[in-house]
């Protein structure tokens, strides 16, 4: 039976349902994309979908599902519709648990910091110096460890592309927002990026996302 | 299920007692490697060997292919360790259930959301050089907001914990960053329902023997005593900042 599509609910160009979308794209799965107004994120009908009151958050009606953390909907995407480990690996192996372990560190060390830096760059009206300057070192710091990981390798986990990779895309389109230059500053993560990048499907999320209108 | 052999690389911290609270509530034996933070032992090229980010905690363990996987983030930790040793499903539930899903989401919540903010509220609020007002009342505000969210879930849970009927990894990962509520200037009296939660945690025997790991959570009574928390406070910013120097240094 042919799966139905997945509802997910997303905001332009906002960084964390792209990582969803992307991955959605590169397992083939059907869905439908449906916009929330920041002004009734944190409101009825949406709270009832996600109490926390963000994107993304997903609706499967193939199981009957509603998850919105990105992460824990990643896990659930590929748990289970990967069941041949094209971008997962095999469960209860070693490689399996490294790529949560890399998953973990997107949304809890890249996500949050990025996103603390995009608000004292661009949206908060007042210039906080050391409150900027704190976010951009932390997105330097995370860039470092992640280039100094990559230095021997083309992927972080098991020398194959994963859903690990991709989950940091979408916080690294927005670099010239910092002006921060990845293929100067940290190269092998750029090469990573890049290599991600010229994946057919992965070119063509971005070119879509590029022309999301911002708010 | 294979034998463990597992060393917990930690300091006492809301992120570091998660492990240990688990792994008390499994049963499992395991070492302890006390990190010291204030020495920035964190970032020695040994312990980046175990983990690239120098944060704890951190895991070592003999895999079920006999050789070393080491671990960071405590998130994945916790997952690692109910999956490889939690086959009767005592603070996690089967694999591709609604339960299993829904935990993972409440875990990530945490990790990706509670943690990290008010670890911010912490930095503008208790290690911060500099007073910025802005910065204090954005992030305990955004803790708020957050611990509103699990107060309004709790109020409608049976079973008092975060999904299902039994504590989990997403209750457990939770509890030392809501015990600290106060450190990072949040009035837990705000939310009733989520202040019985905190406690009902707290009265599991497995909870109280993993929160003094590696040296006692003394957390909650400090945060009774206004010139110790004082005392503390600023011991904990000259080592903060001494920190946020190395890091910038080292760019790790």
């Amino acid at each position: 039976m042919p799966l139905k599509p997945i509802k997910i609910y997303d905001h332009g160009p906002s960084p964390n349902p792209w990582k969803v979308v992307i991955l959605l794209e590169e397992l083939g799965l059907p869905y439908t994309r449906e916009h929330v107004d920041f002004a009734v994120i944190k409101k009825e009908p949406f709270i009832s979908v996600n109490p926390n009151g963000r994107v993304p958050a997903i609706e499967d009606p193939n199981t009957g599902l509603t998850l919105w953390e990105s992460g824990a909907i990643v896990e659930y995407l590929v748990e289970t519709y990967d069941k041949e480990n094209k971008i997962s690996f095999e469960r209860g192996s070693a490689d399996y648990f490294l790529a949560k372990q890399w998953l973990h560190f997107q949304v809890s060390g890249q996500g949050p910091y990025f996103g603390q830096a995009v608000w004292f760059t661009h949206q908060h009206p007042e210039k906080i110096e050391s409150a900027t300057k704190r976010y951009i070192k932390e997105i330097r710091r995370v860039s470092g460890v992640l280039d100094k990981f990559l230095q021997d390798k083309q992927y972080l986990v098991g020398e194959k592309f994963s859903y690990a990779d991709l989950s940091f895309i979408p916080w690294y389109l927005i670099m010239d927002w910092f002006k921060i230059d990845l293929a100067k500053e940290f190269p092998k993560l750029n090469a990573w990026l890049e290599r991600q990048h010229t994946r057919p499907t992965i070119a063509t999320v971005i070119e879509r996302r590029s022309k999301e209108p911002f708010e | 299920m294979s034998q463990p052999n597992i060393t917990l690389y930690t300091t006492q911290t809301p992120n570091g007692i998660k492990i240990s609270i688990a792994l008390e509530e499994l049963g499992l034996p395991y070492k302890v490697e006390k990190i010291d933070i204030s020495k920035n032992t964190q970032k020695e090229d040994w312990f980046l060997e175990i983990n690239p980010n120098g944060r704890i905690p951190a895991l070592t363990d003999t895999f079920s292919d006999g050789q070393t996987i080491r671990l960071f983030e405590s998130g994945s930790i916790l997952q690692y360790l109910v999956e490889r040793y939690d086959p009767d499903h005592k603070i996690s539930y089967p694999a591709g259930t609604r339960e299993y899903y829904e935990t993972n989401n409440w875990l990530f919540f945490q990790n990706a959301g509670v943690g990290p903010m008010q670890g911010q509220a912490n930095h503008f609020g208790r290690y911060a050089p500099e007073r910025i007002e802005y910065g204090v009342n954005r992030y305990v505000n955004e803790t708020r907001r957050l611990y509103r969210v699990l107060d309004d879930h709790l109020a409608k849970s049976k079973s008092g914990y975060l999904v299902g009927d039994r504590a989990t990894i997403a209750d457990i990962s939770h509890w030392g960053w809501v015990a600290a509520a106060g450190w990072a200037g949040v009035d837990i009296e705000e939310f009733p329902n989520l202040k019985a939660w905190e406690e009902r945690m707290a009265a599991r025997p497995a909870l109280e023997k993993g929160r003094h790991v590696p040296s006692p959570h003394t957390i909650k009574e400090l945060l009774k005593d206004k010139a110790a928390v004082e005392k503390s406070a600023a011991q904990a910013r000259e080592w903060v900042q001494a920190g946020m120097k190395a890091d910038a240094k080292n760019k790790i």
